[in-house]
Formats: structure tokens, sequence, C-alpha cells
């Protein structure tokens, strides 16, 4: 069975997708959605996964990650990537432009100076929390650059532009000292922290464009972890970060699809090697 | 965080209902410190033993297990040990649980099953993947904090933990960086689901770690205790300590009594670590709260390297 027809199998009768089976949740049906709208016998399916998606979004201009969850989140990122109609695109940009992570809120930056809390980093560009009122990490400011990128293409914007610079900064002060990315804790109490797979390549993908010399250290190890991971979410990150980057890579054959996103993130690397990243088109 | 609607609250009192125990508090916890110099197969008659000496009937219960699964470094140890996790899946199974699973929802990978095998967790436990649930991408239900401790009101929870008969935590013995120690309590932060508040998940530091450890608590009051203290870690842990050896097994039905035990046997005093003093606001924290059972803690004490912040913590001569 081909991944198209395995994610198709996998749809809820909503029109989302879970992560394992069970209720269907943003994450899970956006990235479904990028994989399968341009596949013609997946029509009607991304009909009913854009109708779920576009009756999820909240008042605010965000999205929840799942229905119970009465918060917008990072998921946003998302589903701006995947375009909805001006209304709803507008809304939901304005949402993300809005949201910073609290470490860099300026009543932090003054509480920290009046308490005498020293921080980790000495340079720290506002980015984009998981979920507000939290700190910034590296996995949602790299969606929200591939998003507010994505937007800026089509309608340059000098905002966009700003929060994108401000953001990879921050992905560069977060940068473990291999190379590569984790979560966003590259030191911590002085020691130093290493990175994962697939937040490397998810980095490596936000920084699409940058001089590759500042990124050689980052490319090698990706090219190396590419050969270890042994999760296909790893393996997609990672292939779509190096595809990005003009590198070629081949992962290693017979890692398991384990749930619908593995499914969805493998044939979006897959059709990133084809010619078509949809993340930075 | 947006206050939850009526109808989507499932109170605290429903976790509550969960665990097979008698109330915590009506009389001095009991607390069972058992002796395991190995991580072989005599865990298994250890944990069962220890089981029955609890009087825990989990007779047609659906148990759930919660190691602490973080990050995977060949040199050291940071997550539980498989062949405990093993032990006690099969422990309960032989007291006639009707079904036990295991769970976890790390707080740092997203792949939940890649760092279990870098852990060894599938070529310990037969059908690992079958018996497993990533609470980071389990269902979710909201749940109303009542009288929280932290500045949260609500969390959204697993379905998995909320609707078992029998949470059990089954942490590492380990010092932690932010709160001195990491054991039962500490552990129940792998309930918290990364599909909501991402990884790390960040909102319980910012509304306040020690709190949010005391709520959970509040949550899951009857989750039953087994922690590896075999070798457990020291100084800057949870993840970049140094291998500690303890040789003990630790288990309760009263999570606070358990984690004051293992500070004592880590010779920190649980006493000025906050949140046991949070969640232990009327039953105390004295070595005569708990009634101890197996070897006497003073036998088993060995001191734990504190990094310098938590050095005031150090448990005075006994």
């Amino acid at each position: 069975m081909d991944p198209a027809t395995r994610l198709l199998a996998l749809q809820n009768p909503d029109g989302g997708w879970g992560y394992r089976g069970g209720n269907s949740w943003t994450e899970p049906t956006a990235c479904a959605l990028l994989a399968l709208e341009d596949q013609p016998q997946a029509a009607g399916a991304a009909a009913r996964a854009r109708a779920w998606l576009q009756r999820l979004q909240r008042p605010d201009g965000g999205w929840a990650p799942h229905p119970a969850v009465e918060q917008s989140t990072w998921v946003t990122a998302l589903v701006v990537l995947l375009g909805m109609d001006a209304d709803r695109q507008g809304r939901a940009i304005q949402w993300l432009l809005e949201r910073t992570g609290e470490d860099t809120t300026l009543l932090n930056r003054v509480r920290r100076l009046l308490l005498g809390i020293r921080s980790e980093y000495s340079q720290e560009p506002p980015a984009w929390p998981w979920f507000p009122g939290t700190a910034a990490w590296v996995p949602p400011t790299a969606m929200s650059v591939l998003a507010l990128r994505k937007v800026h293409k089509q309608q340059p914007d000098s905002r966009l532009q700003q929060r994108i610079e401000q953001a990879r900064q921050f992905l560069f002060t977060r940068m473990c000292q291999d190379g590569g990315w984790n979560h966003g804790s590259s030191r911590a109490l002085g020691f130093q922290i290493g990175s994962y797979p697939e937040t490397t390549g998810l980095a490596l993908l936000a920084l699409h464009g940058v001089e590759q010399a500042r990124l050689a250290r980052s490319l090698a190890l990706a090219e190396r972890y590419l050969q270890e991971c042994r999760s296909q979410e790893g393996l997609s990150w990672l292939q779509l970060g190096l595809l990005a980057h003009g590198r070629r890579p081949a992962a290693p054959e017979g890692i398991p699809e384990r749930n619908p996103l593995e499914t969805a993130l493998r044939m979006l690397a897959a059709k990133a090697a084809g010619g078509r990243n949809v993340f930075l088109e | 965080m947006a206050l939850l609607k009526r109808r989507h609250w499932i109170a605290g009192s429903l976790a509550a209902l969960t665990g097979c125990s008698r109330d915590p508090r009506a009389e001095p916890s009991a607390v069972s410190i058992a002796r395991a110099a190995h991580y072989d197969g005599q865990l298994f008659d250890l944990i069962r033993r220890l089981l029955i000496e609890q009087g825990l009937d989990v007779r047609g219960k659906r148990v759930v297990l919660k190691p602490n699964l973080v990050e995977f470094d060949p040199g050291t140890t940071i997550n539980t040990h498989p062949l405990v996790v093993h032990a006690a899946l099969e422990a309960f199974r032989s007291l006639g649980a009707a079904e036990v699973r295991i769970a976890e929802g790390p707080g740092h990978r997203r792949n939940t099953l890649e760092l279990a095998e870098a852990a060894g967790y599938f070529k310990t436990i037969p059908n690992f993947e079958g018996l497993f649930t990533d609470l980071n991408l389990d269902d979710i239900s909201p749940v109303r904090l009542a009288k929280p401790f932290a500045r949260l009101e609500s969390l959204y929870l697993p379905k998995t933990a909320l609707g078992c008969d029998l949470l059990v935590s089954l942490p590492k013995m380990k010092t932690h960086h932010w709160v001195a120690a990491t054991l039962s309590m500490k552990n129940l932060f792998g309930l918290v689901p990364g599909s909501v508040y991402g990884w790390p998940k960040n909102i319980l530091h910012w509304a306040g770690i020690h709190q949010c450890i005391a709520d959970l608590h509040t949550l899951f009051p009857r989750a039953f205790a087994i922690v590896d203290g075999i070798t457990g870690m020291e100084g800057n842990g949870p993840i970049q300590g140094t291998p500690k050896f303890a040789g003990v097994i630790v288990a309760g039905r009263d999570p606070v009594a358990v984690d004051a035990t293992c500070c004592r046997i880590m010779r920190i005093d649980p006493e000025r670590v906050h949140y046991l003093q949070l969640a232990a606001r009327r039953g105390g924290l004295s070595e005569a709260a708990a009634r101890q059972t197996g070897e006497p803690i003073a036998s088993v004490q060995v001191p734990f390297e504190l990094i310098p912040q938590f050095r005031t913590l150090r448990l005075g001569p006994g």
C-alpha cells in the first residue's frame, strides 16, 4: 500500500487525523493535508480535513492543538503553512505576530534584572513558545519561521521580515556545541547539552537560505544523524533540512512509520526530494 | 490559562477514585525498603513480595506503570532501568491485574519509542510496543484543579492515566537541579502531554515546579510508588549527574511518604524539600509519619552529592 493510501485509510470520520488513532488533532491533520493536497485521489479527504481545521479556528485567530483545548498554540503556524482564506489567514498571522516567548517580554527582562537572575544566553531575540505564557523553544520557532516566510514570499511585509530575522538569530543562539539543535536548551548550569536528530533537521529547514559556511558543522551532523536515526519522524525532518541546503540525503530503509504524522512527514520528505518542498514554497 | 467549561471538567475527585488503597493519611503510611544489589531476574520476586507486603489488591484492575524516561546516554543512569519495569509488569500480572500497561510522556524528546529502544525497553520487555502508550500523544481530558498550589486552574491530562484503576509511579532515585530530588511525585510530570504543552512541559516551570508537583500529586493521591534506587544519580541530575549506587527498591502506597523516605536514604532532609512540604501539609514529613518495613533507613543510607544550592538540605547525622 502506498503512503497516500495508508494515510487516507487512517482519516477519522470528522475529517481529521489522530496521533495514533483516536481523536483528531491539529498537528497530524495539518501535516496530512500538506502531504495529500496535491494528490488527485485525495481531493475529497483533503476538503474534509480543511473543513475540520477551519471549524477549529479560535476567535483570537489561532488554532488549538485539539478541539478540547481552549487555548491557541504553536500549531497555528502549521495551519498558516497550509494557507487559508484571506480573513482566516490574516487573523492567524496576526496571532503569530503577537506571540513571543514569555522569557523575552519586557516585564520578564525587568524582573530578571531586578532579581539578579542570570540567563544562559546573552542574546535573546524574540521567538515562539509552544504554549502562550511560556518560554520560546526551537521547534515552535522553526515552524513559525517557515510559516511567516511562506506568507512573506507571497506578500512582503517588514513586520514578518523582522520576526523571521529575529527568530533565526534565536535559532543560532540555541545551537548546541555539536552544531545541532535540541528542544532549545543548549546549556544548563554551565553544562553543554547535546542535540537531537529531529530538531536538528527542523532547525536546518527553517534556516534555508542561510550561507552554507555558517552551517557546515550542522549539515555534517545531520548527515551523520541520518544514518543513525531510528525514527521516521526524525529521518523525515533530517531529509527536509538537508534538502533545503542542497544536499541529496539517502535515508536508511526499513524504518517503520508508527503513526499518521510519520506517514505524512515521510511523504513530505519524498516530495521535497522530488523537487517540491512545501515548507519552502 | 482559560477557565474550562463546566461540562468539560473532570473533577479532581475523579482522579482520587483511582488507586486501590485506603486513605494514606488515616494512619502512618507503610513504606517498604528492600535491598537489591543488581539488575537481574530476582527483581520479580522482590517487587512481588513488596506488593504483597503493602497489601495491594490488584485483582481485575487496570494498572498503568509510569517509568521515568528522559534522555538516553549510555554513560549514565538517567532512566528507570527496564528490568525494574519488566519485573513490576510481571509482578502485577502475577497478582491478578486484568491489564498492565506501560506509559510515559518524556519531557524533551518527541520520539518516545526511539528513546525507549535506546534505553533497552524493547530488548528487555517482550511486546513492549504493544504494551506501551505514549502519554505525549494520548487522547486527553481537561481536569480542574480545585485548590491549586500553582498558577494553573486546570490541566489537560491523558485518558490512559485518568482512566486506570492504579497508577504506579516507577521513578529513578535522582537528585534534581531545580527541586533537589526527583522521585515518584516529580515523575508525574511525564503525565502532562507534550501534544498540548510542548517539549519541554515548560508551563509547569512557569507555574511553579514545586507547586505543580504538589498539584499533580493532588490529582493522583493514591498512585503507588516503586522507586528504582539500585543505581541512582547524584550531583547535577536529572540528566547530567553521576551514577550513584544505593542498592535499594523503595515502595509504598503513599508517594509523599515514599519520597520522604528516599530523601532520607539520599541524606536529603525531606522537611526542607518544598514540594514535599506542600504535599504533606496535614500528614507531616517526620520519620515517624511513615511506618518503615524491611531494611531500616539507617542501614541503607548513602549520601547523594548535592549541587551547591542544595547543600543546605543535607540531612544531619541520624
